[in-house]
């Protein structure tokens, strides 16, 4: 396998910032997950917290213990290891299904997403249900999850004026993502339904059991479904 | 944990914003949830080791002016910038414990030096601990009380053996008082940073660095938002994949003007990241009221792991002294 070249750049005296790639897809995601649980294997002892953005992966260093000198050369070999091997070697993904009740009040874009498509809702909701999203991060707000790709038919671009308000469990589409409101925040995502699972819950440790490379199914509900599912922890919820 | 009897202490007074504070939460940036914590950690560190605390322990962190009463004898410490602490009528000095009696009332008001202050009680403030922290992060609701402090609230205080406490405490000061980093008003502050992640992406980084900025009114736990020359290659640059983001991250929107980060800032952004002010700058920025000059120099990263790794060491070990002529 072809490995390119990914940029290391240190800031701040105790933050090593990673760049995979420019673009957003499948591809780089895949390449990001393999460096970011290599380098947890790795260099857990020696970093103080590795978070990963999009496309990219952050480590958080104590400058007393290590330089980034040190670090940087270190991921380098690391970066080009981890593309040798497949990402079972280093995580095991987990798979979780979120029900979703799709459009009206709890998905008030499902019309719009529809009429850019050119589909009726209901072929939107067939075509959001009908894929296995990989979760690419988590962050923005507590447990938003980021999630793709969706089916190029239905990558609505994001809202040209953001919500304040976007209420917790909110499923929506921004282009190739889609994601899940973990709580309520303001948001531009076009909205196409809720799921009832408390996705986010901050007296659990850890608080979300979904982690980036995780797998993720969106699944149709009805509002009688939807009432009765409500408040049940993403983490219990067997689909 | 054993049973431990709670003392109270009443908020009786307050203009300003207060929350419950610690070191924030550490760990879970991954899951987008914000470290939140102190805006000045070394302020809050000194506070706490001078009425002999851990630093982690959870304190009151304000802007304004606040009243506090004590329901039982208490050691206290106030710090920040150079606030004026008094006792009943009584003055006195802060960054040094103060021994509060029962049914006295602690009064702190802001002078010209400092915006965000700090109270520290022997023992730390007890409240719900969320994910390994006391800090409070208001816009997620959850961390102590989950919301600002108000007038009538009561924080409780686990039960310390005061007297032996003062004992040992009574004559401790810093041994430079950190109060005065804080620039006077006609001061402009110089924040030193290394250059950030878009830096190389920004052709008119060289603006940031040459110009003045103005702290605006627009500043809070989120990010200190600053107005001066724009950087017109911001606008360029357009949407970017979020990466992960932190304290002290100079964030370029597309308007060109510069944001600082704070402690309830997201976990990740998708604006361009110009400069990256090094820790014990942070804490400074956040003492300087809306209006303040600040302009940004530039550090190697080798300087800025120097600067970092000593910051971290007062942060854990505050530099205390005795100070003998001190009389109660």
């Amino acid at each position: 396998m072809r490995v390119h070249e990914i940029k290391i750049i240190s800031s701040g005296g105790y933050v090593i910032h990673v760049d995979i790639c420019r673009d957003v897809n499948l591809e780089c995601v895949n390449a990001m997950h393999k460096l970011y649980y290599t380098l947890k294997k790795e260099l857990s002892s020696f970093v103080k917290e590795l978070v990963s953005g999009v496309t990219s992966i952050a480590l958080f260093y104590d400058p007393r213990r290590i330089s980034s000198d040190y670090l940087t050369k270190k991921i380098r070999e690391l970066w080009l290891w981890s593309q040798q091997i497949e990402l079972s070697e280093v995580y095991k993904p987990r798979r979780f299904v979120i029900p979703v009740s799709y459009g009206g009040e709890l998905g008030p874009d499902l019309k719009s997403v529809a009429s850019w498509a050119g589909l009726s809702e209901e072929e939107v909701v067939k075509l959001h249900t009908s894929r296995s999203y990989t979760c690419y991060t988590l962050g923005f707000t507590p447990g938003f999850l980021y999630l793709g790709e969706v089916e190029p038919r239905i990558a609505a671009p994001r809202l040209e004026t953001p919500r304040v308000k976007i209420p917790a469990g909110s499923v929506g589409i921004a282009g190739k993502m889609t994601g899940v409101y973990g709580l309520e925040s303001p948001g531009g995502w076009r909205l196409i339904g809720r799921t009832p699972l408390t996705m986010f819950d901050y007296r659990r440790d850890p608080p979300i059991p979904v982690a980036p490379g995780d797998i993720v199914v969106f699944k149709s509900i009805t509002l009688e479904e939807f009432g009765k599912l409500k408040g049940l922890y993403v983490g219990d919820y067997v689909g | 944990m054993s049973v431990i009897t709670l003392a109270n202490l009443l908020i009786t007074y307050l203009v300003g914003i207060a929350t419950v504070q610690d070191l924030g939460r550490q760990g879970y940036r991954g899951l987008g949830v914000p470290v939140s914590g102190v805006l000045d950690v070394l302020s809050a560190s000194y506070a706490n080791a001078l009425v002999g605390n851990e630093v982690s322990a959870a304190l009151i962190e304000f802007t304004g002016s606040i009243t506090l009463r004590a329901d039982k004898d208490l050691v206290v410490a106030v710090t920040g910038g150079l606030p004026k602490v008094y006792v009943d009528q009584y003055e006195v000095p802060s960054w040094r414990p103060i021994y509060l009696k029962s049914g006295k009332e602690l009064v702190v008001r802001p002078s010209d030096r400092g915006n965000i202050h700090y109270v520290a009680v022997s023992g730390g403030i007890e409240c719900e601990s969320v994910l390994g922290s006391k800090s409070t992060y208001v816009r997620g609701g959850f961390g102590c009380l989950g919301r600002p402090l108000r007038v009538g609230d009561t924080l409780l205080v686990p039960d310390v053996n005061v007297e032996s406490l003062w004992s040992r405490v009574y004559s401790l000061i810093p041994a430079t008082n950190p109060g005065e980093r804080v620039p006077k008003r006609d001061e402009v502050l110089v924040l030193r940073a290394t250059k950030g992640v878009h830096a190389e992406q920004l052709q008119d980084l060289e603006t940031l660095l040459k110009s003045e900025y103005v702290v605006t009114l627009e500043s809070d736990r989120m990010g200190y938002r600053l107005d001066g020359p724009p950087l017109t290659s911001a606008s360029r640059l357009g949407r970017l994949p979020s990466i992960p983001t932190d304290r002290g991250y100079v964030q370029v929107p597309p308007d060109g003007k510069p944001i600082v980060l704070m402690s309830d800032a997201q976990t990740t952004g998708g604006y361009a990241v110009a400069l990256h002010v090094v820790p014990p700058d942070i804490g400074v920025l956040a003492q300087v009221r809306p209006g303040h000059r600040v302009r940004f120099v530039e550090v190697s990263v080798e300087d800025a792991e120097r600067l970092t790794s000593s910051y971290l060491n007062e942060v854990e070990k505050p530099k205390l002294a005795l100070e003998e002529s001190w009389e109660y």
